[in-house]
């Protein structure tokens, strides 16, 4: 399995549909708590802090409605991923100003530099397509979020 | 239409902070500015939206192009290629 198919990551167990945020930590969180949940987190705080530390460099709101939360922690041992539709959109202080609905998040561990780009790269490349975006918002379930997950968002 | 090939200099690659420095200078200038991989085929994307340039996942050590249409393409090129050739600590 490539590390490149951001399928390999995400299960329907991280995946969750109109979700209510108050701001963008508030957001950072519920992505963390679904790939906390599944154990693949050794560190949450730790997990936390490299996020926040991430967003303070440059904000992962990329814009189009779109937000990539994503670190590169020692919180993890093996890349993990979570997708979240916001009900509404969260503002991600996105260079377009669009709220984002469309939230992923990568963690992936220290000392994988080219694959966490190569999943970052492969998801963004999928969601410059406006009818990629447009399925995923109109995705009734989790499984059907995951699907088109599979179909359209990786390489 | 000007254009160049540049170097990607940052550690991360067009990544995080140089990549969103680079959004801003662009937005800094009137023309009509798109980037590609010359080691690609694909088509130029718009050079102002971060979602484009994620999409593109230059690393370090990769060329990119700069192609610019407009009174001020020049200067936006020069502009951006100290962005794109500037090591991050």
């Amino acid at each position: 399995m490539s590390s490149k198919e951001l399928q390999s990551l995400i299960s329907e167990e991280t995946i969750e549909l109109d979700r209510e945020f108050e701001n963008k930590i508030d957001a950072i969180k519920g992505l963390l708590q679904l790939i906390d949940d599944t154990g693949n987190v050794k560190d949450r705080e730790k997990a936390l802090n490299a996020l926040k530390e991430r967003e303070e460099e440059a904000t992962t709101g990329v814009g189009k409605g779109i937000g990539i939360p994503h670190a590169k922690t020692e919180a993890v041992t093996e890349p993990a991923a979570a997708f979240i539709r916001a009900e509404d959109g969260v503002d991600f202080d996105a260079a377009d100003g669009e709220p984002a609905r469309l939230l992923f998040m990568l963690l992936f561990p220290e000392g994988t530099e080219d694959e966490y780009l190569e999943v970052l790269s492969s998801i963004s490349r999928s969601l410059i397509h406006d009818d990629v975006r447009e399925k995923l918002l109109n995705a009734e379930t989790p499984e059907n979020a995951f699907e088109i997950i599979e179909e359209e968002v990786s390489e | 239409m000007s254009s160049r090939t540049v170097e990607i200099a940052p550690k991360a690659g067009l990544h995080a902070r140089p990549a969103s420095k680079f959004v801003e200078v662009v937005q800094e200038y009137e023309a009509d500015i798109k980037i590609s991989d010359p080691s690609t085929e694909e088509k130029p994307v718009d050079a102002g939206s971060m979602l484009a340039i994620t999409g593109l996942g230059l690393k370090k050590g990769e060329e990119m192009e700069i192609e610019a249409e407009g009174s001020d393409a020049e200067e936006a090129i020069d502009a951006l290629e100290e962005v794109i050739t500037t090591p991050e600590e």
